[in-house]
């Protein structure tokens, strides 16, 4: 093998492992509106689930949820006094006493208010 | 007596003076953390979805932050965050309770007031006893409370591995900022 095809190699495999290394250190983050949810359910159940200790195995999934508004914040919808919906956006056109379906992620259940939390969420229907 | 039966009368009839149970509450709580070292790319996440509750009564104040709703500009690191180092899964809250020391509702006025609180933080499966240093000023009923302290990932069990320590601070800064609002 001559120097200059030694040298060529090593170059383009220099490259290719930065190409590979810098895609995998920075993938996309999820892009939870894409995703296809894994259940869809509805709010007083979902609460229900993480009250008897068996919501861990929905713990950032993409799940849908369906219910009533009970309470809509700037950023924020809350299904069924018990689903905690956060968006990215300023919300418009929802008001309480809507029937609505919501894809988000969940991300736990809080003890302190005992509501279900979801993060980036969007509206369905 | 009749004076007597007149006052007893007027009692009857005046109002009874319940001691109400203020709380002041939020869902949307911000954390912010940073633990980044010069010239390294910076570790830092925020979570905008903490609830909080503190009694104006007595000054008792809880707050719980859910560890997968902190959100990081790397999807790595989060990923990293999540799975080796919070171990989300696991313990998927971090929460604190305790009491604001010397608290007095009607002593809070726009301007900023330094408060210490002391309780307990619960995360990554430890208790550990804190006095965190927190300021609180109320604007048109909503009290603003302020909390910026650091923490050791070491005192929470939290092991950094050799390869990665020289690019994460030993100590974190945590911000935290709450806006409460009067609930019934």
């Amino acid at each position: 093998m001559t120097q200059r095809r030694r040298f060529l190699l090593l170059i383009s495999s220099l490259a290719m492992i930065g190409y590979f290394g810098y895609t995998y250190m920075y993938k996309d983050h999820r892009d939870i509106k894409t995703e296809v949810s894994e259940i869809e359910i509805v709010a007083p159940y979902l609460l229900e689930r993480f009250k008897n200790d068996d919501g861990n195995d929905l713990l950032n999934k993409t799940i849908t949820v369906t219910g009533t508004i009970t309470q809509v914040a700037s950023k924020v919808i809350t299904i069924d006094s018990n689903v905690h919906c956060s968006f990215a956006t300023e919300l418009t056109g929802v008001k309480n006493g809507d029937i609505i379906i919501i894809k988000g992620r969940c991300i736990g259940y809080d003890d302190l208010f005992e509501i279900v939390k979801l993060d980036q969420c969007t509206i369905i229907k | 007596m009749k004076f007597r039966k007149a006052i007893i009368l007027i009692l009857c009839f005046f109002p009874i003076v319940v001691i109400s149970q203020g709380r002041y509450i939020t869902k949307t709580g911000e954390i912010n953390f940073e633990a980044s070292v010069p010239s390294f790319e910076e570790v830092k996440a925020k979570n905008s979805n903490v609830s909080a509750i503190l009694n104006s009564d007595n000054g008792e104040f809880a707050t719980l932050a859910l560890m997968k709703g902190f959100r990081f500009k790397v999807a790595l690191m989060e990923e990293h965050f999540n799975e080796n180092y919070i171990e989300s899964s696991k313990f998927p809250k971090a929460t604190f309770k305790g009491k604001l020391i010397n608290f007095n509702l009607s002593a809070l006025s726009e301007e900023a007031k330094e408060f210490v609180v002391v309780g307990e933080i619960k995360m990554h499966g430890i208790d550990k006893f804190v006095e965190l240093p927190a300021t609180l000023s109320i604007v048109n009923n909503t009290i603003l409370m302020k909390l910026q302290f650091t923490l050791r990932p070491e005192d929470f069990n939290i092991e950094i591995p050799k390869i990665v320590s020289s690019k994460i601070a030993e100590e974190i800064d945590v911000i935290a900022n709450y806006y409460l609002t009067k609930s019934n």
